[in-house]
């Protein structure tokens, strides 16, 4: 007979049939870490989207090259006493912001992808310790954003290095040893800007929000910062992700639309802060949410 | 497959879930209400309730994805969270369509496998206990839902796991793939393995199931076997309708 609510004893006790097989199980073992970072690899390769924004992130090479032709042109159309005065950007800071953005974009969708699809629940699933899945998405986006960075950024530098000969005073005649730590951090930046896409992705949950704060942050908050009264548009420009190159290494120029008050170790701390902070706080989260 | 349980030392079990006064709230929503029921291994386990009853709660709660108010779950006598490779030992399939649409069926469940080191040899293996080899290297935003709920469930076999949940599998099946469905969980379950299967299709459980656990408003309706339920009652639809009647919220006026 069934009873509502508390079923008799014996109805909860039958156990109808009795297991046939009883199967050897693999001995357990830790979760291996290098499993995870396999996964988050195929993920990224097996959509078009990464590839789709890895080209666009090099295509900065193009950019570069364009920019550089253009310049070139132009300085050879001027009178000589213009010549002598002219300066020109450092091609590889300007071209970045393509890759930046490009790789922030990447470092948001491998997180949000998994939200919008509902795919983080079988991912959070299998692996319930879940920062393993941060961490090897991290380590993934992190290894892309730094390849793509650099090869637009050493890419920029050749072809400008190429197109403009000794234009401009010289500005691309330069020791290459002596540029290289600067070009060194702006391909860092690239990285930088691809965790704290994921990071923000993980906080947010939502490609939204995340490149929209991404976006922001390399157009619109520099643009604001520099109509900041002083002293806070320097101060705010200094911690400015776009600054931060030139100050860890020390090549700041006053031209720039960003401050340059941080010493290099300080500079240094706050990149590493920009990646890695959203992705702490995202990883304490993501313990604690439901998913 | 014998496992020790931490606590209390030398208690034997085989593939079991157990759910202590299981409790989920959502803000001022009780999804699940102090629900206490144990699956056993060797028999499809049959999960009914109306719609809101709080079945998917549950699952998610057994499978730490959710974290629960208050009560516990445990799997073969452990918390679903310290199972250090869970899908060697339990396998479920929630969402049939949580899927990224743009990823062949291989590579989707090649992701899942490589988390819990298991190879391209066994996803190829599922594919083609599914019925998808043909289909694995084509994305699965091309698939039909009863192509997702097949992919689904290779996902959950991945690990040849003992303990196997399935929220809503038949849905979206052709005649076909229900009776496909029916005839895998059947021999899932003679194989030993414990079985959780929710359904609304009172029919195909009837088929499928041998005990039955009905909820409602998130509490222990019924728990009983199939047999138990249509001797008492014409059928089991009939046994469900009437054991649910009180508990059903978001239903025309019977
Ligand atoms: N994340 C959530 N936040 C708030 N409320 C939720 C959440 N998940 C579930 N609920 C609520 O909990 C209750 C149980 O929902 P659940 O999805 O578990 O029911 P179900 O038995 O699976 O229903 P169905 O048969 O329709 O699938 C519902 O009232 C639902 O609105
Ligand atoms: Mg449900």
């Amino acid at each position: 007979m069934i009873s509502q609510r508390r079923p008799p004893a014996e109805a909860l006790r039958t156990r109808p049939s009795t297991p046939r097989v009883l199967r050897q199980r693999p001995r357990t073992r830790k979760h291996s870490f290098v499993g995870v970072l396999a996964s988050e690899r195929i993920k990224l390769r097996s959509v078009r989207s990464t590839y789709l924004l890895l080209v666009l992130g090099v295509s900065a090479v193009l950019l570069g090259y364009a920019l550089a032709v253009m310049a070139a042109g132009m300085y050879d159309n001027a009178p000589t006493q213009q010549r002598l005065s002219a300066r020109i950007a450092d091609l590889e800071e300007v071209v970045v912001i393509v890759p930046q953005l490009c790789m922030g974009i990447l470092g948001t969708l491998a997180i949000t992808s998994e939200y919008a699809t509902g795919l983080i629940r079988a991912s959070l699933t299998i692996v319930p310790r879940r920062w393993p899945i941060l961490a090897a998405k991290s380590t993934v986006v992190g290894a892309l954003g730094l390849i793509t960075g650099a090869t637009a950024v050493f890419g920029t530098y050749a072809v400008t290095r190429l197109v403009l000969g000794d234009r401009f005073s010289g500005a691309y005649t330069g020791a290459f040893a002596e540029r290289l730590p600067l070009l060194i951090t702006i391909s860092v930046s690239v990285p930088v800007f691809a965790l704290l896409g994921l990071g923000l992705g993980a906080l947010l949950r939502s490609s939204a929000g995340a490149i929209a704060i991404i976006v922001g942050l390399v157009y619109v908050i520099p643009m604001i910062i520099g109509n900041v009264p002083e002293p806070w548009s320097e101060r705010l420009g200094s911690v400015m992700i776009g600054a931060l190159p030139r100050e860890i290494t020390g090549d700041t120029i006053s031209t720039s639309v960003y401050g340059s008050l941080l010493s290099p170790a300080a500079a240094a701390a706050v990149l590493v802060a920009y990646a890695v902070l959203p992705l702490l706080a995202a990883a304490w989260l993501m313990r604690r949410r439901d998913a | 497959m014998v496992r020790r349980a931490a606590d209390p030392p030398h208690r034997i079990l085989y593939g079991v879930i157990e759910l202590h006064r299981l409790t989920k709230r959502y803000g001022g929503t009780t999804a699940v209400d102090s629900l206490s029921f144990t699956v056993g291994p060797g028999h499809v386990t049959g999960f009914l309730g109306p719609n809101g009853a709080g079945k998917s709660t549950t699952l998610r709660l057994i499978l730490g994805l959710d974290a629960c108010t208050s009560g516990h779950a445990l799997i073969n006598g452990r918390p679903y969270a310290s199972l250090s490779r869970p899908m060697h030992e339990v396998g479920a399939l929630l969402d049939a369509s949580a899927v990224h649409g743009g990823r062949s069926a291989y590579n989707h469940l090649l992701c899942l496998a490589r988390t819990n080191d298991i190879g391209p040899a066994r996803v190829t293996e599922v594919l083609e206990q599914v019925g998808l080899a043909d289909v694995g290297r084509k994305r699965v935003g091309g698939f039909s839902l009863g192509m997702k709920q097949r992919l689904g469930i290779a996902a959950a076999l991945l690990g040849d796991p003992e303990v196997l949940m399935f929220d809503e599998p038949v849905n979206g099946l052709d005649p076909d793939g229900v009776r496909w469905i029916r005839g895998l969980m059947r021999s899932l379950a003679a194989e030993g393995r414990t079985i959780l299967l929710s359904s609304h299709l009172m029919s195909e459980m009837a088929l499928t199931a041998e005990r039955i656990v009905i909820v409602g408003r998130g509490r222990l309706i019924a728990e009983a076997t199939v047999a138990e339920l249509t001797a008492a009652y014409p059928s089991l639809e009939d046994a469900y309708m009437a054991l649910t009647a009180s508990s059903v919220q978001f239903g025309a006026a019977r």
